[in-house]
Order: C-alpha cells, then structure tokens, then sequence
C-alpha cells in the first residue's frame, strides 16, 4: 500500500479530508422512513453473511419466473436450505414452508419484500410511472440518468424494442423536463448548459448480434440503432451516455462511441458521455485516447466521461480464471481505488475538453474528485458526481446539501423483473462494498477517508 | 484425483483484435503453402501421397491437402513394425515417455497458430473452435504424461504378514486410432497419447476428411522422442480402418465416431481367431441424441444463447451438441419464439470469418443428410437462419417444433445443424423421454431449483451433464468425457480413468517367509 509520507499532508489530502468530514456530517439521520429500516435490517443481515446473500440473490433472481405463491417459497426455502447458519426469522420462515397455507403465506411475503426492495432500487415501471420521482429528486437538487432495465436481446426484435423503450424514455422525460423548476447548478457549468435530460443506455440491448471475437458485426447493428436516438436527442436537447458493460463488448462499445461522435450529422450534439471502468488495468490507456480524441475534435458540447470502479469485476475474474487469461480487472480492491484517484486527476487535467463525471459511492473517492477539482482551480459546478439509486441516495442527498452538481443513476423497468436484472447486473457485484454502508455500521470518518 | 500440476492450455482472447490478426496472419502463410503433402508414415518412411484429397468445405474446390491411402499391405508393414516399436517403447519409463509427450505438446504449442487455421481449412471449424481443438490436444498430452507417471506407480492393496502385494499396469500393445475430423487434432490426439502414455505403440488412422491435421500431430510425436516404429499415419478411407480392426496382431481399439461403425468395430473386434494371443479391447465413443431440458424457472437470457451455441456451434457437429430441447410447457411458446428470433439472426458463413457463426458441415454427404432430416421435419420446421451462401456445404441452422416423438429427427444422430423442440408437462416427462432414446452422451437442464438439480442429475442417464450452461466444450481434467448406453462404452476421455482402457493390470503376490522368517518382519499384523 502507499501511504502519503509521515509529516507530509498534500494540500489535496488536506482538502479531501475537509471535504469528506463535512459531506459525511451532512449525511441524512438515520431512516426516517420505516420500511426503509425494515429493509435495510435485511440487507445488513445479508450483509454480513455471504450464504445468505447469495441465497437472497438467488431468490431475487428467480422471482419473475415463479408461477405462484407455492413455487415462490419452494424456491425460497431451496436457497435459504443451503444456508448453514440461518437467523431466527428465517428459521421460521423454514417452518412455515412444511404446509402449503404456510407456504402460500410466505410466498406472499416473499413476493412483496422484493417489490419493496425493487421500490427502493427501481424508479418506476415505465419513464411515464418514473416521471415523479424524477421530478421530485429535481426538487431536492439531484438530477437523474435513466436506465432501463430489460431482458438479454437474443433477438432482432429485442433489439428494436429496446431502441422504441429508449425513444419512448427521451419523449417522455423530454416532455416533463419543462415543468421543473429551475435549479443553475444541474443546468449549467462554466462551459455551458447542461441537458435536463439525460439517458444511458446500453451497446448490447441494441443488438443480438454482438460478439466478443466478431465485434464489428453488433456495432454497426447497434449503431444503426444509435443513430436514430442520437437524432432524436439532439432534437430534444437531451444527453445520451453510452454505458460501458463487461470486456466482451469493450471494443465494440468503444468503436461505436468513436465512430457515431465522428460522423458529421452529430457534430454540434447531442451532449454524449461514455464511461470510464477503474478497475480495468487498461483504463488509464482508453482514457489517453478519450482525451486525445476529445483534444482533437471540433464536436461540441465536451464529451462527458463517467468514471466508475466497474460492475463486472466477478464475471470478469471468473471467465479469465476459466480461460487461464491474465484478469484484465485489478484484483485488489485497493489498486482499483488507487487507479480510480490517478484516472480522476487526469480527467481534471483534461478539462475542458471532457467533463468529468465521478461515479462513486465511497467516500474517499468523492471528496477526492472534490478536494482535487477545487485545487485545480476549478469551481465545482464543473465537476458531476454520480451515484446509484438505491444505493447511493443518503450521498447524493449530502451531496446536494453541499451544492454540488449530483446525477442519480435510476433503473427503469417492471418492479419484479427489474429487479432480477438488476440484481444480476448491480447488486452482486457492489454488494460487498455498498451493502455494507461501512459509514452506517459506525466506521469513524477518518478511516473512511484514508487513502486507499 | 487430477494430477497435480495440470492445467489447461489457455485458449486465446479473441475479444482482443490483436489475437484475431494472428490468427489471420496464420492462415495467409498457411494457404500459401497449400495443398499440404499428407503420406502414409511407416517407420519414418513417407510412403505414398495419393489416394485421398481433402477440400476446404467452404470452398471445395480448394485443395487442402493430398494424402496417400494405406492399403492392405501398409497396414500389414505398419503392424510388422509396430510390433518391434512396441517392443521398445514399452521398456522406457513412463517418465520418459511422459517427457516426449510433453515435447509434443510443446511442438504444437509452438504452431497453435498455424494449426488452428489448418482446422479453419480443412473442416471449417470456426476459430475459436478451432483454436480450442488445437489446446484440447495440447491438454491431452499434458494431462495422459502425468496420468501415466501416476498409473505407474500401482494401486495400494491389502498386505498381511508374510506377503507382498504389488499392482501394476502394463501396456497392452499395439493400438489402432481411428479417429474422427470434427476434432481433428484433439481427439485424434487424445486416443493417441493414450495409448503411448502407457506404454503401446499406435497405428493411427485419420478420417479421410482430415489427413493434414493428423500429420501434424504424428510428425510433434516423432520430432519429440517417440521412436518411428512404435507411431505410423495411416491414412485412408473405411477398408483401411477395417483392416486395422481385424487383424489380430491389433490388441486396442481406440475409435471415435458414429455408432453404425462403432458398432461394427465392436463386433468384428469380438472374433478371435485361434492364432490370437488376446482379446481385443475396443474404446468406441459413438453418437449422441443430447437434450437440454429447461424447466419453467430457468432463465431464458441464459438458456437461449447457450441452446443455441451447443446446438448450432461448428454446425452441431459435435458429438456432444444439442439436438432436442425439452421444455416446460407454461414456457414452451416463450422460449420457442426467442430461438426462432435469435436462429433467424445466426450469421451463416466461411469459417475463416470471425463473424460467422455457423460454418458449412463437412461434405456434401453431410449436407445431403442433414437436408433429408429438415425434408421429414416438414411443417415443423418453426425457424432458420436468412442468408445462407450458395457455395459450399452449407446447411441454413433450422429450429422443429412440436415434431411428435417417433419422428426419426427426435430419434437418431442427425449431426448437422437442426434443433428440435418439444413441450413436456414437468421435468419428469422430459426425463421419461430421454430414458426412452438410446443414446446417453452429454445432456443439459436449465432450472433454478436446487431439488430440481438433483432429481436430474440423479436420474439422468448421460455421461456429461451440465446445469444452466451449454452443453458441449468439455475441457480436459474437468470434464472427463464420454458417453454411456449406445453413446460409448464408458470411457472418459480427459480424465482419471481413461488410461486404464490401455493397460492390462497385473498382479504380483511374493510370498516373503523364509524359513519361517518373515523378511519385513511379522510387525502387528496389521500393515
């Protein structure tokens, strides 16, 4: 591990420390809500026990394609079965599945606990049912990019449908946007205005066609689909960011961001970011070549670059492991943070020819981005932080507090099968990290913010 | 037990366009250089290369190689050697010999480049495909040369006071390798190294699609330390193999291939003359009829590319891939429109393509079969892929649904790109289906239910089942592999016990009293 020398405290480090402790004193009192601490009494209990996670997961995953109450608490009691050590409650739960009453019961409590958790995660059903809560999280400072939560595509229709859910997400959200009141620090930086709108979507829904060893097939398959959105966006004035998935689709992903910002139609917007993955040991690379191609370009607005740790770290590890491939993810957790600080410098430095958008629930690497930002000179509205919804929504909240530019990542889709998706996509990969919530379990401040 | 110190030859990242470029630059350099010279090999003498021409089944008209056909009377001298190679071979240490196999093993490790595109040639076996035959075959040497050390070690047995029990493997001669060309290095490779692990000399025969790949792996053999004499090729066509197969200086038969021919082999292997010192031992890994089953809680984003990938991959010519998918009815229609939507976007194409997904099957012969089957599926026939080149054997990726269950496209080896799909009431009736087929290679059950599981694999008959995954790419050490019922005799390829099909073991009680003394000592009795 480096540690910064005895004695010697970089003005950053100082910076970063007054930042952190004033941004986790902001942090909401604990749940004023109820059913949030019910909640997040089950997650701590999951938490802390890696059986029993994988078993919540499991079940979470399965929901949607239970028929019934029965076939809900078979599935359930199959999973917690496999846990060694259960707690009280689950332990009941267990009992009740011996008769069918009990397990038409439990199957109805299961049913709702993951809608309630989904509630928690998901922002609504369709952007139409979501188009409140936006508004809403609008009202308390925070502004959104959303996310819509699907099925694989396997097929050419998946594909188009996808492409129809993310004109449908723009319209609608295009159409809200002009009631919200007016709030300067999510609108505008020091280089411009910022869209209202603002939606990710993702390379590999707009097509069943792509593959790791033939990627230019899925890009111009996706790219076909791209364009029409791109259009569309520039039309509305609203931000598309292209997600960035697992290393199978990285040169397809990339590629395609590099062809369509090139092409002419595209040259005065829409405003579009890509995202940056910390914990890939060839990031600092791809980012060189954002830069020099954002350097370059006369395309405007700024690309905006999101960086994140990365969703995929467990896949990544595993397939490299069965393939006997070098993992192209840092396997300590502490290389990724580091990267993720040396990546958000570079990012600043890189100013204004992108716009840096940290995505990142850890504190450190919040008040890093912050601390770093103000030593560059810069004011802070020229910085975005971004978090999960869900998971990062008491950050966002002390975020806001602190008048800071905060966007909420917020999947979109059906409350019982978003939720498998997203638990299969997020969750168990940030599970370790932000299930934890060491800032709720007590952790003082200052070891929060020590360096990684 | 897995030997220690094993591990599979990684396969190349193919996502990373360096590693395709290679592959590319490989195949440039290897077409200069066609068609290649494949000749009968006996005793390190190149006999004749003429007789057999294999073709790229993309483009026949392009020559890959030429290659001799070893008559009665080079398979007579082949054996007249093999006897003498044998001989010597045997007496080495399997520690030696384990040293050649990894020099071997070496030498194709070496030219993995160049040999998987002389699969893309020779087979068209797309490259990952190919590049994971070419390591497969890397993995069988690596992997028999430290089974070999191990085996020859003996097994514990029970001791008493005053005896010494000893249990040795000893080979158990010469060996014929007929060997099929849809893994035209790996298991050619495999059945091979088997045999000469412990100790045997081999005589292999090629399948007439194939000879280039054979050659290769005959010449990493002899380059690498294993004499001349105890490993000739033998190309040819069925009546070279057959006169393998009947002679009686033959003690193993190692085959991989369809059940009508294993099952020849079997019963020619039986007869034993009475000027025949031995009973033949035959290893025949023969077809499959391989069903997923997808129960109405599995994930379909999961199940629907890896039905499709096992059942379409290098054309569904493999002996583990896909045939028939049995699924829950309350997800029948759901699962079955998803393969039809994915099918119909199957890119169908050369397989010196990275793009393509589905290559041309092997010949016409294979082609014609394969369209016959599509002809009886008839009505049936739910989907299939667009865009299907006009020259060569090519055969559109089709999805049958609902075809009733006598239909001989549910009921035999099909061994081309046609997937059946049938809806069953529960897993049960799935199970019952696939007790009634004859065959028992590899099978698959998509299902989120940890009993569900269970029941299945307690039930199934087949020799490699997989859980919510596709259904083919065995790996050598982690999935030994090999069929039972008419699939195969039970042997498993790639793992702890398949080099025992090669030996005869032999036991040696010594009785260690002399005189009344016992030479160890009469300790307690209890050793």
């Amino acid at each position: 591990m480096r540690r910064v020398p005895k004695g010697y405290v970089s003005h950053v480090e100082n910076e970063l420390y007054e930042v952190g402790r004033s941004i986790h004193a902001a942090f909401p009192g604990k749940s004023r809500h109820p059913l949030k601490a019910l909640d997040q009494k089950a997650m701590d209990m999951a938490a802390q026990d890696a059986e029993l996670r994988a078993a919540l997961f499991r079940f979470v995953d399965v929901t949607p394609a239970c028929r019934n109450l029965d076939d809900l608490a078979s599935h359930l009691t199959a999973y917690l079965g496999e846990v060694d050590e259960r707690p009280p409650p689950l332990e009941a739960a267990m009992r009740m599945s011996a008769t069918k009453p009990g397990r038409a019961a439990l199957g109805a409590a299961a049913a709702t606990g993951v809608r309630r958790m989904a509630h928690r995660f998901i922002v609504g059903e369709t952007p139409s049912a979501a188009v409140r809560a936006i508004g809403r999280l609008w009202d308390h400072g925070a502004a959104v990019s959303l996310d819509l939560l699907g099925e694989a595509t396997v097929t050419q229709a998946e594909a188009d449908r996808y492409a129809e859910r993310c004109m449908d997400a723009l319209e609608t959200l295009a159409a809200a946007a002009p009631d919200w009141p007016e709030r300067p620090v999510l609108e505008a930086d020091s280089l411009g205005p910022l869209p209202r709108v603002n939606l990710s979507v993702k390379v590999s829904a707009l097509s069943p066609l792509l593959r790791p060893e033939a990627p230019d097939v899925g890009r111009e398959d996706a790219a076909r689909r791209m364009h029409p959105l791109l259009v569309r966006a520039n039309e509305l004035g609203a931000h598309l960011h292209i997600d960035m998935e697992s290393v199978d689709t990285l040169e397809a992903t990339i590629e395609l961001v590099f062809d369509v910002l090139d092409e002419p139609d595209f040259a005065d917007g829409p405003s579009t970011g890509v995202v940056l993955q910390a914990y890939l040991r060839e990031s600092p690379e791809q980012l060189e070549r954002v830069i020099e191609w954002a350097t370059h370009t006369r395309r405007r607005p700024p690309i905006v670059v999101r960086l994140v740790k990365g969703a995929y770290w467990d896949h990544e590890i595993v397939e490299a492991r069965q393939h006997g491939w070098t993992p192209p993810v840092f396997e300590e957790k502490a290389e990724s943070d580091r990267n993720f600080e040396a990546l958000t410098r570079r990012l600043l430095e890189a100013w204004p020819h992108v716009r840096p958008a940290i995505a990142s629930h850890n504190l450190r690497s919040v008040a890093h981005a912050v601390a770093a930002n103000r030593d560059a000179g810069r004011e802070d509205r020229d910085l975005e932080l971004q978090v999960l919804r869900g998971l990062g929504d008491e950050l966002a909240a002390a975020l806001a507090d602190h008048g800071m530019r905060v966007r909420i990542y917020c999947p979109v889709g059906d409350m019982v099968a978003g939720m498998a998706y997203l638990v299969r996509r997020l969750l168990e990969n940030t599970a370790n990290e932000s299930f934890l919530g060491d800032q709720q379990r007590g952790v003082p401040v200052d070891e929060l913010l020590a360096a990684p | 037990m897995s030997p220690e110190g094993f591990r599979n030859e990684p396969i190349l990242e193919l996502r990373r366009a360096p590693a395709r470029e290679s592959l590319l630059e490989a195949l440039r350099e290897l077409d200069s250089q066609l068609p290649l010279e494949v000749p009968v090999l006996i005793g390190g003498e190149r006999g004749a290369v003429e007789g057999i021409e294999s073709t790229d089944p993309g483009a026949p008209e392009r020559l890959v190689a030429r290659a001799g056909e070893a008559g009665e009377e080079d398979v007579s001298a082949a054996l007249d050697l093999a006897e003498r190679g044998f001989r010597e071979w045997s007496t080495r240490s399997a520690a030696e010999r384990a040293e050649a196999l990894r020099g071997a093993a070496a030498r194709l490790r070496e030219r993995r480049l160049e040999l998987a595109a002389l699969q893309v040639r020779e087979c068209a076996k797309p490259w990952p495909e190919a590049d994971a035959d070419v390591c497969e075959a890397i993995d069988f040497l690596e992997y028999y040369a430290l089974e070999a050390v191990e085996l020859e070690r003996g097994r514990e047995l029970v001791q008493v006071p005053g005896e010494r029990n000893t249990m040795r493997y000893a080979p158990r001669g010469v060996t014929a390798v007929i060997a099929p060309w849809n893994f035209p290095l790996a298991i050619a490779c495999g059945m091979t190294a088997a045999a000469l692990a412990v100790g045997n000399a081999a005589l292999l025969k090629p399948a007439e699609q194939s000879p280039g790949n054979a050659l290769a792996l005959v010449e990493a053999l002899h380059e690498s330390g294993v004499p001349r004499e105890a490993l000739a090729l033998l190309p040819g066509y069925g009546d070279t193999g057959a006169a393998l197969v009947r002679d009686r200086r033959v003690h193993v038969i190692a085959f991989t291939g369809s059940a009508a021919v294993g099952l020849e082999i079997l019963r020619l292997a039986a007869e034993t003359p009475d000027d025949q010192g031995h009973v033949k031992r035959v290893v025949s890994e023969m077809g499959g009829k391989n069903c997923v089953i997808v129960d109405a809680d599995a994930d379909l984003d999961e199940a629907v590319p890896e039905i499709l990938y096992s059942a379409f991959g290098f054309a569904g010519q493999k002996c583990s891939a896909a045939a028939r998918v049995l699924v829950h009815e309350a997800i029948a229609d759901r699962l079955a429109h998803r393969l039809t939507g994915a099918i119909e976007v199957l890119e169908v194409g050369q397989a010196d393509d990275f793009a393509s997904e589905v290559p041309p099957v092997i010949d016409r012969e294979a082609q014609e079969r394969v369209l016959r089957y599509r002809d009886v599926a008839g009505d049936a026939i739910a989907a299939s892929a667009r865009d299907v080149p006009e020259e060569g054997w090519f055969v559109a990726p089709s999805l049958a649904v609902g075809l009733p269950e006598g239909s001989e496209v549910n009921r035999e080896e099909i061994f081309g790109p046609l997937l059946s799909l049938t809806s069953v009431i529960d897993v049960d009736e799935a199970m019952d289906v696939i007790a009634s087929l004859p065959f028992a290679l590899t099978g698959g059950l998509f299902s989120r239910s940890p009993a569900t599981v269970e029941r299945v694999a307690a039930r199934s008959p087949v020799g490699n089942l997989y859980i919510n995954r596709g259904i083919t790419g065995a790996m050598v050490g982690r999935q030994p592999f090999g069929g039972n019922r008419r699939s195969g005799v039970g042997s498993k390829a790639g793992g702890p016990d398949y080099l025992l099909q090669f030996v005869e073991p032999r036991v040696v009680t010594e009785n260690t009293m002399r005189h009344g003394i016992s030479v160890e000592g009469t300790g307690t009795g209890n050793p």
